[in-house]
């Protein structure tokens, strides 16, 4: 079993969860209706959930402690993909990435449910049901306000053409991904991609919105590598504010 | 604007004078009763309401706000405006003379007759 | 968290009644004399109504309110185990929020009259959250003490006799045991820890501890008004007594950690209550009528969240929907 390969598939899916996760949590209190507020805090809690049991992993890997793995890196020691770290902007946007970002994760779980990396492989199987109400979620909105009303489509729809070139960067190539796919450990980007594609597809037709032309595809890459937009700096530093306050401190 | 201690408030960049247009009526939706089982086995009981605009989105919501600590298996939402109910103020329909030992298995009392048959013989 | 009835001292007992069919109201204070529940379709007096509808109200508000300051602190709790906890806390308040609107409704107000009434400051809401919480320590302090003196409050009124009042009561409350506990470990963690930590808590504790003294408001006139609402269960225990309860169960708790409270004069009396300096009760008038350091925060942040919400509820309202108040 090759642990560096397995480290970078780790680090960036527990990055994306943890991010994702934060941003979304940003809604808490705030969202457009009391009922929502609380479905997307949940969901929200189910990523940051997520994030930690890799990080765990990560740690039975050798890594340092989940808390200090999360709270005391820099931004370009994150490896999430650049979509996760954008601002909330509003709820359009906010949920369109939500949309995106949870199709994939399902489909990355789901593949990774049959992993050679068993420890792995049980986490992806134990988050299933959580994966399948996020996606429920996901598609339930993006349908209703993609055909709602003309706002709330124009909206979704500037929301979808925004964030695109962003979410094709989530399938960025890591360096030892023909090692993970040689060895069972995960099917690699791109047959993720085009599941990925097949199935945002059919929810995106039915909403009525569209998908921004091939011609004008131009993933967004280097979140995997550490590379970031200038908003991820902020985040971690806020994130971590308090834990930073006193690094001794157990809290 | 305001200044807060909360980053989240001051990335919103809030005007502390941000009057806005009432809410319209229904602007919060109409309310969907959901009901939940806890488990398998198990009557469904109501456990509360949500305001939905349809009833997916009820089911979605009442997972969440009445179903997060896995205490369910499964849930109903029905449109409040669709639920018949008695009136509290009728509540006497529900008082009956108490004189109807017939449907009660205490009004059958069979061994008085065996007995008194057996004695007989 | 955090209710608490807001009684109008002007509102005469006498009038209350006026207008009262006499043998309904008979049959409605029997009935809650028995021991039994008010369900929404009953016959109840105008005031029971009026009353009800103000605290529970005013209830929901203090839940959707008291997500703010805790919330200043949601993007930096320290550790997953905090930030995991702290958003389910929020969370919670906020389903708090949705709960206790759910029974108002019941009564005949709808969400959205509520709400309007919250964000043009018709309507109050617990005096506390118009402070800030400068430092984790004071979110730490807010779901210990904070919480504790909603629960005191809650369990007092759960046992109130409007049925969906009590049954949302009955369902909070059940969280408020984990929000208090949340609340305790975070405190306890603080006081125990590194110096710098230890210094965060004291300051933070000082800090709030006279809004946490204002928390159960002034002492209650003895009046045939509140006589009333105390025989309707509407009001179920005095303020003062509420006061002693909380500080029966938390001052220890408090010093345990050897913790200091900015009051010489608290201390249990030879009559086993708690001695303490009068609230500056001038300084809760000027809070309540918005001159709180956060009010106008407090409020602006809710319009904000209201209308960054508003395309969202418009698209998705259908024609044919239709208003009823909820059943139960
Ligand atoms: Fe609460
Ligand atoms: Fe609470």
């Amino acid at each position: 079993m090759n642990t560096e390969a397995i480290k970078e598939l780790l680090y960036k899916m527990a990055d994306d969860l943890l991010i994702i996760g934060h941003r979304n949590s940003e809604w808490t209190g705030l969202g457009p209706i009391l009922e929502e507020d609380i479905s997307f805090s949940s969901m929200a809690q189910d990523k940051i959930g997520q994030s930690q049991a890799l990080y765990v992993l990560l740690h039975e890997l050798g890594e340092q402690e989940p808390d200090t793995v999360a709270f005391t890196r820099n931004a370009n020691q994150f490896h999430n993909a650049q979509l996760l770290e954008l601002p909330n902007g509003e709820y359009d946007f906010s949920l369109i990435r939500h949309f995106l970002y949870d199709h994939a994760d399902q489909l990355r779980f789901e593949a990774l449910a049959n992993s050679s990396y068993e420890p792995l492989a049980k986490v992806a199987r134990k988050v299933k049901g959580e994966l399948k109400y996020h996606v429920f979620h996901a598609n339930t909105w993006v349908t209703k306000l993609g055909s709602a009303n003309a706002e709330s489509h124009a909206r979704m729809q500037a929301a979808l053409n925004h964030a695109w070139n962003y979410a094709l960067g989530m399938f960025e190539h890591s360096t030892h991904e023909d090692i993970l796919i040689a060895e069972n450990i995960f099917i690699g980007e791109d047959s993720l991609q085009d599941k990925w594609l097949s199935n945002i597809s059919a929810v995106l037709l039915k909403a009525g919105l569209s998908i921004p032309s091939s011609d004008t595809w131009n993933p967004v890459l280097g979140g995997r590598k550490g590379l970031h937009t200038e908003h991820l700096g902020p985040l971690v530093e806020e994130m971590s504010e308090v834990f930073r306050y006193d690094p001794t401190a157990e809290w | 604007m305001i200044i807060s201690l909360d980053p989240r408030v001051n990335r919103a960049a809030i005007e502390a004078d941000n009057n806005i247009e009432p809410l319209k009526d229904l602007d919060q939706w109409e309310t969907y009763e959901v009901f939940h089982q806890k488990r398998r086995g198990d009557q469904h009981m109501h456990v509360g309401i949500v305001h939905a605009p349809n009833a997916e989105m009820a089911l979605i919501f009442g997972k969440e706000q009445f179903g997060r600590r896995g205490l369910s298996v499964n849930i109903w939402v029905v449109k409040t405006s669709d639920v018949f109910t008695t009136e509290y103020d009728d509540s006497d329909i529900f008082e009956t003379v108490p004189e109807k030992q017939y449907r009660e298995a205490g009004g059958y009392k069979v061994m008085d007759k065996i007995n008194k048959y057996k004695k007989g013989l | 968290m955090y209710g608490n009835a807001y009684i109008d001292p002007n509102d005469k007992a006498a009038m209350m009644l006026a207008g009262e069919d006499p043998q309904k109201l008979a049959e409605f204070e029997a009935r809650i004399a028995r021991g039994e529940k008010i369900e929404p379709k009953d016959w109840m007096p105008k005031e029971y109504r009026k009353q009800l509808i103000r605290m529970i109200e005013q209830h929901g508000h203090s839940e959707i309110i008291g997500a703010l300051p805790e919330g200043t602190w949601i993007t930096r709790a320290p550790g997953f185990r905090r930030k995991l906890a702290l958003m389910a806390k929020v969370q919670d308040e906020v389903g708090h929020a949705q709960l206790l609107y759910s029974a108002a409704e019941t009564l005949g107000k709808s969400r959205e009259a509520m709400i309007n009434d919250l964000i043009t400051g018709k309507s109050k809401y617990s005096n506390v959250f118009n402070y800030p919480a400068y430092t984790w320590a004071d979110a730490c302090i807010i779901a210990w003490l904070i919480d504790a003196g909603a629960i005191i409050n809650q369990v007092a009124n759960a046992k109130g006799s409007y049925g969906p009042y009590c049954r949302a009561l009955d369902r909070i409350c059940t969280e408020e045991s984990f929000h208090l506990k949340y609340g305790h470990d975070n405190v306890v963690t603080l006081a125990t820890g590194t110096p710098k930590q230890r210094e965060l808590v004291q300051a933070a504790l000082t800090r709030w501890w006279p809004p946490i003294m204002h928390f159960f408001g002034p002492s209650d006139k003895i009046s045939n008004h509140t006589e009333v609402l105390m025989r309707w269960k509407v009001k179920m225990a005095t303020n003062d007594d509420m006061r002693q309860q909380f500080l029966n169960m938390y001052v220890p708790k408090i010093w345990d950690l050897g913790l200091t409270l900015p009051d010489p004069n608290l201390k249990k009396n030879d009559a086993g209550k708690w001695d303490y300096t009068e609230p500056d009760w001038e300084e809760f008038k000027r809070v309540i009528n918005g001159g709180g350091p956060c009010n106008a925060e407090r409020l602006a942040v809710r319009r904000n969240a209201e209308e960054r919400g508003r395309w969202v509820r418009e698209a998705l309202n259908t024609a044919e929907s239709k208003y009823i108040a909820p059943l139960a």
